[in-house]
């Protein structure tokens, strides 16, 4: 993927991260947290462009849950609100025990596709998300046992070299899909060098994902368009629209990202194209 | 036992919520959800021994 892929116009594929584990309403209270709103927010986004969503749990209050049930009240709000778009289910969880990172998975149907942590993350001054080799080829296995296509999440380059080892130990399914994560802390620098770095380091033949965090979210999804990569944008990575603005939704960071595609003349995947792009099965 | 800091509150005079969210006393603002789970000592987590919060906050007393 590069350059020649963005000449050639293949269609986009745009993530929404609806609601994340991290922050909540506190931070923005237009995000989506119980499954209602997650689902109607799933809806706006599927009518905007996006062709996944990307979905953690809560309970009501908001706090995390990593449980099987609240990842089916949430799906099935999802399926209620949508035509036919991709579930991605992260299984991210700092703090939480390795039994139950693998909880999200086990919904019936199962998600088409799940994260993968590639590797540590720190997160505040005491915690460090783990994301063991050996966790990381768990989640895998069990992806595998339930036909769900991981989504390979690379918060810095040191995770590439650990997307390398998981090929070298198990196999992944083609497309591989990395998402490349840009921002601040354990991410990957966010600076344009840093982007073709990244890129240039991806196996052949993967496709790529391009997350920017905070304020990262319009300038690298667009240079994710410019190279010939998919994109994720969304209230779990970015609460604002604009310096000093919530955004109102996870559908007007959508509608923004499929202008500039429209600009740059990228045609935007449906879901169809996207399950066809991904390997996944159809409908 | 959970973060002696640690609240339940709908509202905090600039913000209100449908359900009662985790507040830290001690920083005076409602915390993460992420963070909630530290001050509530969940899964395998500690508030003293994972929350800056609550260390800077006891070494002051």
């Amino acid at each position: 993927m590069g350059y020649e892929a963005y000449l050639d116009a293949d269609p986009v594929i745009i993530t929404a991260a609806l609601t994340g584990g991290v922050h909540g309403k506190e931070a923005n209270p237009n995000l989506p947290e119980t499954p209602e709103e997650i689902g109607r927010a799933a809806g706006e986004v599927e009518a905007a462009g996006a062709s996944v969503v990307h979905l953690h749990a809560r309970k009501p209050n908001g706090e995390r849950s990593f449980q099987t049930e609240r990842f089916q009240e949430i799906d099935d709000a999802v399926r209620r609100h949508t035509d036919d778009i991709i579930i991605q289910h992260s299984t991210g969880g700092t703090g939480a025990p390795d039994d139950v990172r693998h909880q999200p998975l086990r919904t019936d149907p199962p998600p088409e596709m799940a994260s993968l942590d590639m590797g540590p993350l720190n997160r505040y001054a005491h915690l460090t998300s783990g994301n063991t080799r050996a966790l990381v080829d768990s989640l895998h296995a069990e992806m595998i046992d339930r036909g769900i296509k991981p989504e390979l999440e690379v918060f810095n380059d040191g995770h590439m070299n650990e997307v390398e080892g998981l090929l070298d130990r198990r196999d992944l399914a083609d497309p591989v899909y990395a998402t490349l994560i840009f921002g601040p802390g354990t991410l990957t620098p966010p600076t344009p060098g840093n982007f073709l770095n990244a890129i240039d380091n991806l196996p052949d033949g993967a496709l790529f994902n391009t997350l920017g965090f905070g304020r990262h979210q319009l300038p690298f999804p667009t240079m994710g368009l410019l190279f010939g990569g998919h994109v994720r944008v969304g209230l779990e990575d970015n609460v604002y629209y604009e310096r000093g603005g919530l955004a109102e939704s996870n559908a007007r960071l959508v509608e923004r990202v499929v202008r500039l595609a429209d600009e740059l003349g990228w045609p935007v995947a449906s879901t169809a194209e996207a399950r066809e792009i991904l390997g996944l099965e159809e409908l | 036992m959970a973060c002696p800091y640690l609240e339940y509150r709908k509202a905090d005079g600039a913000r209100s919520f449908d359900h009662e969210r985790a507040y830290c006393a001690a920083a005076e603002t409602f915390v993460q959800p992420m963070r909630a789970d530290i001050c509530n000592n969940r899964y395998d987590l500690d508030h003293g021994q994972h929350c800056e919060i609550f260390q800077a906050h006891s070494e002051g007393e």
